[in-house]
């Protein structure tokens, strides 16, 4: 089914957190502020890699308006940070490894004044050699970022014998792939208010992508225990992965605890590129082999990732981009070797397709080289390649069973695009216009070319990791029906799928509920909203809950009215009699309670059996054909029209699906085109958004169709998959094959440069062409 | 050489020569009269969100480049990060809170219907560009679309949504 607002009928809704952000009235957490409050700073490295000599904050502690400046000295508990491993410092204290390493912070009552106090501490370094290059940092003789040594993490992956493998094959391709610094780029940058409470708690309103961990996060760090601190965590300016990190808390924390004055900071957009996570750069080489007949016999890969100064999630990245390295293809015969390596470039951490992206890139690449090689149409190999029902997962692991990589190989063979691309060009956006445009004949100087690739791409956390599920509905005393989950709602539309969810399930009408989510303080642990897993958990959860809490619901009604239970169920405003009229309304169900009716759930994310840590065990599938534009004099490319076929089951709220797709995808066309955070002498020279380039509405002026394929194996339990991600990571590879097919020249680099296409200019190219003829 | 040396001038100082000296600005803010004591170099956003407590308008990149902080004066979008207190003599300034009162305007309503927007950190300021298109341009074609909304910067939509919106707003007839 094409999604769109038409075919979704009655499912499309508005969103619930939608009337409030269209008017301007959503108060975001950087939006808040209290009495007398006053605003925190940070003084980041002026190094990239030094030994700090001093720290002297005596001019800025005796600055006019400032109330405190702290340092490492500050810190009570432990001085780092880190989901993973907690050793990013809060404060350096001998050393800096990053342009935005923390030395020191201030709050003062102004901005100007902490500005200025800012500007008057002094800090003496001693400049340490650079690590700029991951390869460089691998050597023996690099200096060591960390005692443990430069390499962060290190994976290794084989089954069968690639090397004798390889020299029965016919056709060996050989590759090596970059990929950029992609930075998140969500609107709001980071920030808070953090209030220190007179019972002795604090409050902390930040945004992040799990409220628990950071308050386990901050408890570490503050020395406090974790009941004395509330995490209020949503709604948040667009996240992506990048806010799921500690940033600003320990600061705004710290600040107001030494000052007891509520405290706000909220990152400027350099500080926020200087600090902020970004997509790891990746290095991936391979080597992949076939047979005659086109059968993928051996693939050899290796990565090398940059993962910056301090660890966050570098290893799961990692892990990740071992496993979709092997991707949805049958290959009896893989080596695979990762290295995730310490820099003293910016930190690299979670972002939406988590080493997906990077390496899907690459996978995509091979296989299209080997169509080349073999002349056979890059889909056909795909097909002759493609996994199986009943197929283990990339990793060998047992995973859910679905039909999906088959299901999306054939709706895109069957699409306009990919049947005959020249005249699927019916561009709708633009009705007018581009009607026009189409028309047109095109000047010489503009190719056409179309692509495809096809993913899968795991969700939920992997094995052997904490991925804790679970939730509470509640008949709260006012008759509200209360969710409770610990989700953060930063776009996605979260609220607006679980409202979707209890409508469409139970029965609820919209007004009955209430949605509570990004509260430490009455949240329970569902886990983090990452990983495209929160539609899954929650729908996971509400199967889990409907059946007793309509129980509930029904022997309260049955008991209060005096009718059999068996009669009645669930409806919009109350308990309904089954063959018609309302019997009584939640709010009158409620003045019976003498508390809350409470019915919650607890449970783990699905995962793989086999014991390898970070396999996944749901996976969502997609393909993807576009058609793309270049011009020959500037090198640049256009993308008119996208085509994305998904299967991740049931589509559990049709807008919030088509614009994670569309929103992805928007987010990959940058990945693909134009961005790039682009880092020299441990600096970032890209600092805002002039040079650091996302697209805009005329990069996304090309038309994008949605096509979801719904169905599942009739044995599936786990419903909905996730499709956060999806849309964002095999746009790149399309694109590349596309250019192919236009000019005849391999991508292997992204973002994609225009020197590589720009011809010669073209008036000389056709004099020397007639001068030949 | 700290490196904070770019922000030497802060809003509460700019283009005064002396931080004491007294500026009133008069304007109109949502239809209501104003009068400010303030620098005249202080930046309006600052105004806005700060003095005024106008949180819809947002702040993001600061250079004029990405346009979450958009607002009409005298019925033009500028990006308030770039717009100084004596650019505001005597304007008449539209925030997004000015935009409804008891209603949505029809673009803030269509934008909810198609689903523009997903954060929503853009929104305010793409809704004020559209209003200030529409009331310039009511029939936009595509390419004025493109242009007129080129400054304002969405990660999260990939604008297939804010398009479906524009398209119903135009379609509405969204009257000026």
């Amino acid at each position: 089914m094409l999604l769109n607002k038409e075919s979704s009928g009655s499912r499309w809704r508005v969103r619930p957190d939608g009337q409030d952000k269209v008017s301007g009235r959503l108060q975001y957490l950087t939006d808040m502020s209290a009495e007398g409050m006053l605003t925190g700073r940070v003084l980041r490295a002026q190094q990239a890699h030094a030994r700090i000599l001093s720290i002297d904050t005596t001019a800025a502690l005796a600055a006019p308006g400032v109330h405190a400046v702290i340092t490492h000295k500050d810190v009570p508990g432990l001085n780092g940070f880190g989901i993973a491993l907690p050793h990013q410092p809060v404060f350096c204290s001998d050393r800096v490894r990053y342009t935005g390493d923390a030395i020191a912070a201030i709050a003062a009552e102004s901005d100007a004044e902490a500005e200025y106090a800012l500007s008057l501490i002094r800090v003496e370094y001693e400049t340490l050699p650079l690590l700029e290059d991951a390869e460089e940092a691998m050597k023996p003789e690099a200096v060591l970022l960390h005692e443990e040594g430069n390499v962060l993490h290190h994976t290794e992956y084989r089954r069968g014998e690639p090397e004798p493998a390889f020299r029965e094959c016919a056709h060996v391709v050989e590759e090596t792939y970059f990929t950029p610094r992609q930075m998140h780029t969500y609107m709001e940058t980071e920030g808070g208010l953090f209030i220190p409470e007179d019972n002795g708690r604090l409050t902390v309103y930040s945004a992040t992508q799990h409220g628990l961990m950071d308050r386990r996060q901050l408890s570490r760090i503050l020395a406090l225990p974790e009941e004395d601190i509330r995490v209020v965590s949503s709604p948040i300016g667009g996240s992506f992965g990048g806010k799921d990190e500690l940033n600003v808390q320990p600061y705004g924390a710290l600040l107001a605890l030494r000052t007891r004055k509520p405290v706000r900071l909220h990152n400027s957009r350099y500080e926020s590129v200087r600090a902020g996570l970004k997509r790891h750069p990746m290095k991936i080489t391979m080597k992949t082999g076939c047979d005659r007949e086109g059968n993928l016999v051996a693939h050899k890969v290796r990565i090398i990732s940059d993962t910056g100064a301090y660890a966050t999630l570098g290893a799961e990245v990692l892990n990740f981009a071992t496993e979709h390295v092997v991707g949805p293809y049958r290959i009896p015969h893989v080596e695979v070797e990762g290295f995730a390596v310490y820099t003293n470039n910016g930190v690299s951490g979670e972002f939406r397709g988590f080493g997906g992206n990077q390496a899907i890139f690459a996978l995509e690449g091979q296989v299209d080289r080997l169509a080349e090689r073999l002349g056979l149409d890059p889909w056909e190999l795909r097909r002759r390649n493609l996994r199986q029902y009943g197929d283990p997962g990339p990793l060998g692991q047992p995973i859910a069973q679905t039909h999906g990589a088959v299901q999306v190989w054939e709706a895109l063979k069957a699409s306009a695009l990919l049947r005959a691309p020249e005249t699927a060009e019916v561009p709708e956006t633009a009705a007018e216009d581009n009607g026009k445009r189409a028309e047109e004949k095109r000047p010489p100087w503009i190719v056409t070319g179309t692509g495809a690739a096809l993913a899968m791409h795991g969700a939920g956390l992997g094995y052997g990791i904490p991925d804790p599920a679970g939730g509470r509905l509640v008949l709260a005393l006012d008759g509200k029906i209360e969710a409770v989950f610990g989700y953060e709602e930063f776009g996605q539309g979260l609220i607006a799928t679980m409202e979707q969810m209890l409508v469409e399930q139970f029965g609820f009408a919209a007004d009955d509920l209430r949605i509570i989510i990004g509260d430490t303080d009455v949240v329970p642990d569902s886990g983090s909203s990452t990983a495209s897993r929160s539609t899954s958990m929650m729908w996971m959860a509400l199967q889990r809950l409907r059946p007793e809490f309509t129980a509930e619901l029904l022997e309260k009604a049955a008991s209060s009215a005096g009718e059999p239970a068996g009669n009645l169920q669930l409806g919009p405003g109350g308990v309904w009699r089954r063959e018609g009229g309302l019997l009584i309304s939640y709010t009158e169900l409620a003045r019976g309670l003498k508390e809350p009716l409470v019915c919650q759930t607890v449970f783990h994310y699905p995962t793989t059996p086999q014991p390898r840590v970070g396999a996944h065990f749901l996976y969502t599938y997609s393909a993807i054909a576009v058609r793309v534009e270049l011009n020959l004099l500037t090198g640049r490319v256009r993308i008119t029209d996208q085509y994305h076929v998904v299967a991740a089951g049931p589509v559990a709220n049709p807008q919030g699906y088509l614009g994670q797709i569309e929103g992805g995808s928007s987010m990959a066309v940058g990945f693909t085109l134009s961005e790039d955070a682009v880092m020299a002498g441990g600096a970032y020279v890209t600092k805002n958004m002039d040079t650091y380039l996302v697209p805009t509405i005329i990069d996304m002026n090309g038309r994008i169709q949605v096509e979801a394929i719904e169905d599942l194996p009739e044995h599936d339990t786990y419903g909905p998959r996730g499709i956060g991600e999806i849309g964002s990571v095999h746009l790149a590879p399309a694109v590349a094959a596309a250019i192919f097919q236009a000019v005849r020249k391999r991508v292997n680099k992204l973002p994609v440069e225009p020197e590589l296409l720009q011809e010669t200019l073209f008036t000389t190219q056709k004099a020397v062409n007639s001068y030949a003829g | 050489m700290p490196d904070n040396y770019w922000l030497q001038e802060t809003d509460e100082t700019a283009g005064t020569g002396n931080p004491e000296a007294a500026y009133i600005l008069n304007c109109t803010v949502n239809g209501e009269e104003l009068s400010l004591e303030i620098p005249p170099g202080r930046r309006l956003l600052s105004i806005l969100r700060d003095d005024l407590e106008l949180t819809g308008t947002k702040r993001s990149c600061e250079i004029g480049r990405c346009g979450a902080c958009m607002v009409l004066l005298d019925g033009r979008p500028v990006n308030s990060c770039l717009t100084m207190a004596y650019q505001c003599e005597d304007a008449e300034i539209t925030t997004i809170e000015g935009l409804s009162a008891a209603e949505l305007h029809p673009v803030q309503r269509a934008f909810l219907e198609e689903g523009g927007f997903q954060c929503g950190y853009c929104t305010p300021g793409m809704v004020i560009s559209v209003v200030g298109m529409l009331q310039s341009n009511p029939q936009p074609s595509q390419s004025d679309i493109e242009e007129a909304m080129s400054g304002n910067i969405c990660r999260c939509t990939g604008y297939g949504g804010i398009l479906r919106a524009v398209h119903k707003a135009i379609e509405s007839g969204v009257s000026p």
